[in-house]
């Protein structure tokens, strides 16, 4: 294993100084027997270490023996962690590629990927689980995902045709005009991201050049509530509107949203306050805000009402399984459009 | 004891004892090497401008001298310059006659610059390839051995233990006896056992000038009728007397060119020249304290812990097997302690690695530079690693 430490160590070496370079091709005479499970010949191994034990050895000789020990476990060390630092970045990449973000799990935690408000899967980490004793279930984990996110790269790769995910009562933020491409947003009402990503689709334009409507979705949490805790009750909401025909041709559900995204209450971001907010206090703002879009008394009670429905239930639901399992995102907002698929929060200058 | 004037030049903090592979070069050396690279850097046996001039005349001198150390008679052998001893063992052995020898001889105990070419040799001529035990002073065991119209050819010292070819001039009236040659390596005796083949009846002594504080250069001294018995296969300028479109003249009062294709390490020639006299002044100065500090390292070496000598003798050059250390690691940690020893097999694997099964080896092989200090480094710092080391 030393030859192995030694060339991994002389490879980075070698970058910066030439000097290191004839030693690294001894190294690697060495360490390519190694890893084709043949015995080093080279002599590159035992020449290695006898140098850097010399100084010990002139003056303490006695060391040289654990010294040497050390040697072999620091070596091993090094490979250990060389092997699983190349592992975690292979991964890390693939999951970037396929997902957006360096860490599916917890994809608010990857700085790499644009921001975002994580889907987090729930799974405990792997040394988590190892800390529990449950290393097989770690590990199968572990190498799980990592098949996982180079299995989702040929879908991450596709053209993406957001018409394909348009909903039959989708309602468009600016009128329809079958000129414009499809834009389709995943969204879930109380992440603060949607809301910025909301604020630059206004600001570049990007509601005046496409025809977008959005998929609500309230993140899961791992307790099997929300993420936001007034989530569902919006996109029920929402969803409630886009059930009513008469409140879904003036898209009301968009006058909600907007409100949500750029309004204010008591001078605090409208979206915080709902974030915080009781149910019942959360009720009275989505029944304020469809009043003032235009419901009367009876369709706003009727809205309320309805978005306790199972039918309401079950579209969530639908949704829920379209945005999991046939768009596979782990970050919210995502946005498809113009063929691709952006997850988390896309710049102004992006949009334009 | 300080080091020699003629090798201030040589770090005071590193005990060098490989002189064995290669003896460091003197002052006075050094002074002709830079002469000629100063002064008169210009080819030799091409030119008729006066530095040409005065390389051949360096040259022409160079090569009587070289006779005259070996107490040979330029009317019967000729010098000639190689790049080795390998190079001249092959020059000489892959060139003999097809047809003229019966069988190649050779012993256990040669370096690979003797043993493998005395293989190739064998084959090339067709005949069989007899190798001879030598025994614990040197003598090659030729009783009841037929040499036959034999090709002999023998170190007149080890480069292992330095033992030298005790029966020498019995050998060589034995092979001329039967009709054969006797060819001799004479590279670990020159520098200072040069008495064990100084006027010996050979036919060819070859032996390399950096080994007896010269620059590097190899050296033939051979009989004038074997070089121009030699089938003539490595050619090139500098041996022919006139090219045509289909063939050549060599140059035939030259006998010493048939060896010496191209042009010659003319530095190197002018560094023998005087490392010669150099060596036999330093050795009748300074031999006997040699001896003393060679002695009195074997004794300390025999009584170090863990160490088992394979040198059966004291002398210049003391190889010890490690017997639970690895010889390449404490020649390592030894370099680390300011000494140089060589460690391994010194091209005698047939020998030491398969005949005696030995493990690697540490060798410390002394000089006419090597002082007191020396020894005692070497004494003190192997000693410590012994002790300590598990």
């Amino acid at each position: 294993m030393f030859c192995i430490a030694a060339f991994i160590i002389l490879a980075v070496l070698a970058v910066f100084s030439a000097k290191y370079r004839r030693s690294l091709a001894k190294s690697w005479a060495c360490t390519s027997r190694r890893l084709t499970l043949r015995p080093c010949d080279t002599g590159f191994r035992d020449d290695a270490k006898s140098r850097l034990l010399a100084p010990i050895a002139v003056r303490h000789p006695a060391l040289v023996l654990p010294a040497g020990i050390a040697l072999d476990v620091l070596s091993w060390l090094l490979i250990l962690t060389t092997v699983w630092s190349l592992y975690t970045a292979t991964k890390a990449g693939a999951n970037l590629v396929a997902y957006g973000t360096c860490s599916p799990q917890n994809a608010a935690s990857c700085s790499l990927g644009a921001e975002a408000c994580s889907i987090d899967s729930g799974q405990p980490e792997f040394w988590e689980s190892v800390g529990t004793g449950d290393v097989v279930g770690a590990f199968a984990r572990e190498f799980g995902e990592f098949g996982a996110a180079f299995a989702a790269i040929p879908a991450r790769l596709r053209v993406w045709d957001a018409d394909e995910f348009v909903p039959a009562d989708a309602t468009w933020l600016t009128a329809y005009d079958a000129d414009k491409p499809t834009a389709i947003e995943i969204l879930d009402p109380g992440c603060s991201v949607c809301r910025q990503l909301f604020r630059n689709m206004l600001e570049s334009g990007f509601d005046r050049t496409h025809n977008v409507t959005y998929l609500a979705f309230p993140i899961p949490s791992p307790d099997g509530g929300t993420k936001f805790p007034n989530s569902t009750l919006v996109a029920s909401v929402l969803q409630a509107v886009r059930l009513t025909p008469a409140l879904a041709e003036r898209a009301v559900d968009w006058a909600i949203l907007t409100r949500i995204f750029t309004g204010e209450i008591g001078g605090a971001p409208a979206q915080e306050v709902l974030n915080e907010a009781d149910r019942a206090q959360a009720e009275a703002i989505l029944a304020g805000w469809l009043a003032e879009a235009g419901a009367d008394a009876e369709q706003v009670a009727a809205v309320m009402a309805l978005a306790e429905s199972p039918e309401v239930a079950d579209a969530l639901a639908a949704t829920a399984s379209v945005v999991r399992d046939d768009i596979d995102t782990v970050k919210i907002p995502t946005l498809i459009t113009d063929g691709r698929r952006h997850d988390g929060l896309v710049g102004v200058d992006q949009l334009r | 004891m300080a080091r020699s004037i003629d090798f201030a030049h040589i770090d005071e903090e590193t005990a060098y004892l490989d002189t064995a592979c290669r003896a460091p070069l003197p002052e006075p050396v050094l002074a002709a090497l830079d002469a000629y690279h100063l002064e008169y850097a210009a080819c030799g046996g091409r030119g008729k401008y006066a530095w040409a001039r005065r390389v051949d005349e360096v040259v022409e001198d160079t090569r009587r001298a070289v006779l005259k150390d070996l107490r040979l008679s330029p009317r019967r052998y000729a010098t000639s310059f190689t790049l080795n001893t390998t190079a001249g063992l092959n020059l000489l052995l892959q060139q003999l006659p097809i047809g003229r020898f019966d069988r190649v001889v050779t012993s256990h105990i040669e370096h690979n610059s003797v043993f493998l070419p005395t293989m190739t040799a064998a084959a090339r001529l067709g005949v069989p390839r007899v190798v001879l035990e030598r025994a614990p002073d040197g003598s090659l065991e030729i009783d009841g051995v037929d040499l036959t119209r034999a090709v002999v050819v023998v170190n007149a010292a080890s480069n292992v233990d330095g033992r030298v070819l005790a029966n020498a001039k019995e050998v060589a009236k034995a092979v001329h006896a039967a009709g054969g040659i006797l060819i001799v390596d004479a590279a670990q005796a020159m520098a200072h056992a040069v008495d064990a083949v100084a006027g010996l009846d050979a036919d060819a002594v070859c032996y390399s000038a950096h080994k007896l504080y010269g620059a590097s250069l190899g050296v033939v001294a051979a009989r004038i009728d074997l070089l121009r018995s030699l089938q003539v296969s490595t050619i090139g300028g500098g041996m022919v007397a006139d090219v045509r479109e289909d063939g050549f003249d060599l140059v035939l009062d030259d006998p010493a060119s048939i060896l010496e294709p191209g042009l010659q390490d003319w530095g190197g020639i002018a560094a023998l020249a005087a490392a010669l006299p150099w060596r036999t002044r330093a050795m009748r100065e300074g031999g006997a304290a040699l001896t003393a500090r060679a002695d009195r390292l074997y004794e300390a070496l025999a009584g170090m812990p863990g160490l088992r000598m394979v040198s059966e003798h004291r002398s210049t050059v003391i190889a010890v097997a490690p017997e639970k250390q690895d010889a390449h690691r404490l020649a390592i940690f030894l370099s680390e302690a300011g000494v140089a020893a060589r460690s391994g097999y010194f091209c005698v694997h047939h020998e030491l690695k398969h005949r005696r099964a030995l493990p690697p080896l540490l060798r410390f092989s002394l000089g006419l530079h090597t002082t007191d200090e020396d020894v005692d480094r070497t004494v003190d710092a192997l000693g410590r690693l012994m002790r300590g080391l598990r």
